[in-house]
């Protein structure tokens, strides 16, 4: 086919039907279009989040600080790293968030469970309990902060009076937030008010996704309740469960605005969970670099953590 | 095995009527096929006796003991469901043996493990017991779930529909399996299904549910050539029963009170080059025989036809009715 004829049976097509919209702005391929589009999307990705990971990595080796943004840079290799690695607070912030992301993780995974095996049975106005026991979830955590912290004042506050009036104990005779022994409880619990309905919400969904027939079939099968519990609901509700331990699990392992509201990270260091030490190393002390050091071996541990979780729900849902 | 009777049973769903004063005797060691289209109450029959619901009034009676009270476990029946009742987590053999490691049964690993390989192998399932019952194809699943209900000794068997997912060849197969295992272990099996080919094939006597009532119970044979109305009638036959009013074909041996004629193949006797009162319509090609589609005056009939017959559409013949069925006006046959 000679080029003139190409030309003409192209033009005679494009008279013929609506132009496609990449040919009427010249020089634009359907394809180019679709990159024109996405580009600012990923520019604002790559701005905001990639470009301060590896600059955060970067200055994890050096000797950057922050209040100092002029002084000369070094590379210091991995000594910012093994400073964190044997550092005694690092283990102890460490340690107090384990402690407070395994009581959390347990206390809401087994309140939200049986809040929802009590919604499922669906008695009369269940959906206006669901209702109810979700409003905490709704707030804000800095409102949480706030108004848990006017509920554990020792004078005034609910909390205290609630407790003296079922145990006899004096309200103003301990303080949750200021007491060593207390105050990592008073976290979990404040935490765990607020964050219990959404488990429920996972597990509700898990609890509904059962369908009636294999209780049916486990009924004329002569299974007790309870077995039914332990072979039918339990196994199949196990993934979302799972679902609902690895999001609080990955949420509570960076858990800062509460905490600093509450008691940022006192009495002395004994709420000081990682993230706060984080914040004190970054912008108390101004060692920038080994903060960053410190941030990106948190984030290791979460990511190992979380993969290693993920696989074990792969096979568990495979089942 | 044991004697099921209901009395008198209703049961509502709100304001609709589900079974309308329902009597039924299931003799012990027997096969009742219950049948009727979607809606007439059959799959609740079945779950009234296996005790997943209450009727509102009635008796129930297994092995001469009133159930009313008991609850599904209290019952001693089996039940296969529609869907593949399996329990997802559990293998195959977890599956199967689920009902017997029941705390009120109390048997030893052993007898379990015999039971439970018995009834594999009666269902043909035995190559698969380690198989997690997810990783089935839906025909496996459905001799899994039937299985689990064979390894018990129930009173009765209740079945609900359970080939009804299944494609047409395993269907056919299993139909003969169920047959087979029924005989076999005379177990008394009361079976629901619309598909009139495994009432015909697998019932000692099949029950006929319209709304909620139970119209007429007989053997196949007795449902088919002596139906007690028009309802009974459209259920049973293929191609289904040519119904049209009575002045249509001039017969003398028609009974007085007689509104509609209904006549299925037998009843119709077709001559060429003789009389002519109709027309052909189409003829459908089934291979073994031919689908015959009859103009007669305003109505059309469907008759099986030899495929030798030669006759193409719009070919005049004469048609005439040999011991047809005569009912009246409220439906009911007129003898």
């Amino acid at each position: 086919m000679t080029d003139t004829s190409s030309t003409s049976l192209g033009e005679a097509v494009a008279r013929a039907a609506p132009a496609p919209i990449a040919s009427r702005i010249r020089g634009l391929s359907d394809r180019s279009m679709a990159w024109l589009f996405i580009t600012p999307a990923i520019a604002l990705l790559l701005a905001v989040n990639i470009f301060p990971l590896i600059w955060a990595i970067y200055l994890s080796f050096t000797n950057f600080r922050a209040n100092r943004p002029n002084a000369a840079l070094e590379n210091v290799g991995l000594s910012n790293y093994s400073r964190v690695l044997n550092d005694p607070n690092t283990w102890q912030a460490m340690q107090t968030t384990a402690h407070f992301v395994f009581w959390t993780i347990l206390l809401q995974t087994l309140i939200g469970f049986s809040l929802a095996y009590l919604i499922d049975r669906k008695f009369r106005g269940h959906a206006f309990w669901t209702t109810i026991i979700l409003v905490p979830m709704m707030l804000s955590p800095a409102v949480v902060g706030n108004f848990w912290r006017f509920l554990y004042q020792p004078q005034i506050g609910l909390f205290n009076h609630i407790v003296s009036f079922l145990t006899g104990i004096p309200p103003s005779s301990f303080e949750m937030l200021g007491s060593v022994r207390l105050s990592p409880w008073a976290i979990i619990i404040v935490d765990t008010w607020m964050w219990t309905p959404y488990v429920m919400l996972i597990c509700l969904a898990g609890l509904r996704s059962i369908p009636d027939y294999i209780y049916e079939a486990a009924e004329v099968d002569r299974a007790s309740l309870w077995r039914q519990f332990w072979s039918i609901t339990l196994p199949m509700a196990l993934p979302f469960i799972m679902l609902a331990i690895l999001f609080r699990g990955i949420e509570n392992f960076k858990m800062f605005d509460m905490v600093t509201l509450l008691t940022g990270g006192g009495p002395g260091s004994t709420t000081e969970v990682a993230s706060i030490t984080l914040k004190r190393e970054a912008f108390e002390s101004w060692r920038t670099g080994r903060a960053s050091a410190f941030a990106i071996i948190l984030f290791v541990a979460v990511f190992g953590l979380a993969n290693i979780y993920v696989k074990a729900l792969n096979k568990v849902k495979q089942r | 095995m044991a004697e099921v009777i209901l009395q008198g049973i209703n049961k509502n769903f709100g304001e609709t009527p589900a079974v309308s004063d329902l009597d039924l005797v299931i003799a012990d060691g027997e096969c009742v096929v219950l049948l009727g289209p979607t809606g007439a109450g059959k799959t609740t029959t079945l779950r009234l006796i296996a005790g997943l619901e209450r009727p509102d009034h009635g008796r129930i009676l297994i092995g001469g003991y009133d159930v009313a009270k008991e609850a599904p476990a209290g019952r001693d029946v089996a039940f296969v469901f529609q869907q593949y009742s399996l329990y997802p987590h559990l293998s195959v053999y977890d599956n199967l043996a689920f009902p017997l490691r029941s705390p009120a049964r109390r048997l030893d690993k052993n007898e379990i493990d015999r039971r439970v390989r018995e009834v594999a192998r009666m269902v043909r399932i035995d190559h698969k017991l380690d198989n997690r019952s997810t990783r089935l194809s839906g025909g496996e699943m459905q001799r899994v779930a039937i299985g689990r209900a064979l390894v018990r000794r129930p009173a009765i068997y209740l079945m609900d529909e359970p080939l009804s997912s299944l494609d047409a060849k395993l269907r056919a197969d299993l139909r003969l399996e169920l047959k087979r295992i029924q005989k076999e272990l005379g177990s008394t099996l009361l079976y629901v299904t619309h598909d009139q080919i495994e009432a015909m094939t697998m019932a000692d006597r099949i029950g006929i549910l319209t709304e909620g009532r139970l119209a007429q119970i007989g053997t196949p044979r007795e449902i088919y050539s002596n139906p007690a109305n028009v309802h009974v009638a459209a259920r049973l036959g293929q191609p289904h029963i040519n119904l049209f009013p009575a002045n249509l074909l001039p017969d003398s041996k028609i009974p007085a009170g007689t509104q509609t004629i209904g006549a299925r193949t037998e009843h119709l006797d077709i001559t060429l080059g003789g009389h002519v009162n109709a027309h052909v319509a189409w003829v459908e090609h089934l291979g073994d025989q031919n689908h015959l589609h009859i103009r007669l005056g305003d109505c059309k009939l469907t008759t099986l036809a030899n495929p030798r017959l030669p006759v193409k559409p719009g070919d005049p013949i004469g048609l005439a009715l040999r011991n047809p069925l005569y009912f009246g006006a409220d439906g009911n046959r007129v003898v």
